[in-house]
């Protein structure tokens, strides 16, 4: 309780901030006469929206799915990949520099291919966030089984530890905060690549939702369907950030302590 | 007779081409088991590179290192090493960054609970063997390092500026507490500082360093009784000791 009121104390300005938000939003339609086809208030949105209820949460299991699968695969193949090209030579000198050159192209530019290969499906839009997810998660995990100090590399070769166990001891944990950069990340962009190819070819989920309500002039339904979509990222990026907060807590405080 | 570690025309150069850093030796040095041996050299004269060559963790560009007529060709794994910067981890605590040199060695945890605890002791941290290495000063740091060198009991200890960090008064008890360890054990001990007192106070013999590229000036044995307490400090011989090697250092204008 006594945290909650911290939280709320700390936090009061924001939330005022986003009252003043949508106060201002609500009465400045009639205001300045705006039509509902073009902008809808904030209550209207509510409004139609509830009525829509059953669909747009529906839709909202069909594209966490899509999200939810497509990060996790990327995580597995990101961090295998990372670990491989961390501890292999050969494959830091062939796959890594394809990496780096692969993810200066925009991925997302490839969903309308992978449509046309796999179809409607789910499967490609599995794909695009797998591909949208993986490069920032793999070249962080690169950069992260790197940069282990000089010391510590020193500190445990005089020890005499076998490969595996230095690996769980020391360089799996010193990797964790800079993978966690890479993770945050890709669950950024893992709700967008959905979207997106929602928005190319699909059936159902809100990215294809927002598209077909945009074409039917009904944008209270759209702004709706992003409500959901938000509320999707979220929960994705929240839900990483606490197992960061889980996994490397002294990271976290170290960080506070550093400010 | 073979000493037990000799380390022969041994030289490092970093880099090369315009890049080239000549950061040690050659230079010969003779250790004998059970030694306590300080080296004393400026700032950049290549002691911590010595150092780590002769744990077998730099390689060199010529010379050899030999551990009682073994040459040294990788990584020793009897030794207990402490470097110039501190190898604890931020995620274990105090008393786990220490647990962390048995874990890597394999060695059982629990035999050493009570080893754990008067080591920390020994270094007035024994309050502190919860808190993480972020919530320690840097001389705490470096006093949780010292714990986590020494903790399996190493025959061969090599310590890199141990004590640099540490106030006046923590350094004299860390100092009369380590001669009393070695005095029990009789570790070979070699010893990095930069504390010309400290070194006169701790070794049978100090090798003074040129700058670099660091080779032998000249090595001074000092023959005074152990334990070496307040009373010896006060000595004369132990002042002309100190005088002494101040007179080298200031003959290469670096006092
Ligand atoms: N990895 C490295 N690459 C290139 N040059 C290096 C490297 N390590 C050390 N050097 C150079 O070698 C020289 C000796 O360095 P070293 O760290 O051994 O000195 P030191 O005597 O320990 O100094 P200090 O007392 O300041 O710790 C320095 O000039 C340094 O710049
Ligand atoms: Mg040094």
């Amino acid at each position: 309780m006594k945290k909650f009121i911290k939280w709320i104390a700390s936090g009061w300005m924001l939330i005022l901030f986003f009252v003043g938000f949508f106060l201002f939003w609500e009465y400045s339609i009639p205001l300045f006469d705006i039509p509902r086809y073009i902008l809808p208030s904030p209550s209207e949105i509510v409004l139609k929206g509830s009525a829509d209820l059953d669909k747009l949460i529906y839709y909202t299991g069909v594209t966490a799915l899509e999200t939810v699968l497509g990060y996790i695969i990327a995580l597995i193949l990101g961090v295998g990949f990372g670990i491989a090209i961390s501890f292999s030579s050969i494959l830091r000198r062939t796959l890594y520099p394809f990496f780096v050159s692969i993810e200066m192209t925009p991925k997302i530019a490839f969903a309308p291919l992978f449509i046309s290969w796999f179809g409607f499906g789910l499967m490609p839009k599995v794909i695009i966030v797998v591909l949208v997810c993986f490069f920032p998660i793999v070249l962080n995990a690169i950069l992260a089984f790197n940069s282990l100090s000089n010391e510590l590399t020193l500190f445990y070769q005089s020890t005499g530890a076998s490969r595996l166990k230095t690996f769980f001891t020391i360089r799996l944990p010193a990797a964790l905060p800079q993978c966690f950069v890479g993770f945050k990340y890709a669950a950024i962009n893992a709700t967008v690549g959905a979207t997106i190819a929602e928005f190319i070819g699909s059936d159902k989920g809100l990215g294809f939702y927002i598209s077909i309500v945009t074409g039917n002039m009904r944008p209270d339904l759209a702004f709706a369907g992003i409500f959901f979509l938000t509320v999707l990222g979220l929960t994705v990026f929240g839900f990483v950030t606490m197992m960061e907060k889980i996994l490397i807590p002294w990271h976290i405080s170290m960080k506070r302590i550093n400010k | 007779m073979k000493n037990f570690i000799e380390v022969t025309e041994l030289k490092k150069v970093f880099g090369d081409g315009e890049d080239e850093v000549h950061a040690f030796g050659p230079a010969t040095i003779n250790i004998n088991a059970g030694e306590f041996v300080s080296i004393l050299g400026p700032s950049g004269c290549g002691k911590s590179t010595l150092m780590l060559m002769v744990a077998g963790l730099l390689d060199s560009t010529s010379g050899k290192v030999e551990f009682e007529n073994k040459l040294v060709n990788g990584p020793k794994t009897d030794i207990g090493i402490m470097f110039q910067d501190n190898t604890l981890v931020p995620w274990r605590t105090v008393k786990g960054n220490i647990e962390l040199q048995l874990e890597l060695r394999g060695l059982n945890l629990k035999d050493y609970q009570e080893q754990i605890n008067n080591i920390l002791k020994s270094v007035n941290l024994d309050d502190f063997a919860d808190r993480y290495p972020n919530e320690l000063s840097g001389g705490m740091q470096q006093r949780a390092a010292f714990c986590q060198a020494m903790i399996h009991d190493p025959k061969i200890i090599l310590l890199d500026e141990p004590l640099g960090k540490l106030d006046a008064m923590t350094r004299e008890k860390i100092r009369a507490d380590f001669q009393k360890l070695w005095m029990v054990k009789k570790p070979t001990v070699i010893f990095v500082t930069h504390s010309i007192e400290e070194a006169v106070q701790l070794s049978n013999r100090v090798i003074l360093i040129t700058p670099r590229p660091g080779k032998i000036d000249r090595e001074i044995n000092i023959d005074l009784p152990y334990p070496r307490d307040l009373k010896i400090k006060r000595s004369p011989k132990f002042t002309e000791y100190v005088n002494s090697i101040q007179e080298v250092f200031h003959k290469y204008g670096v006092i």
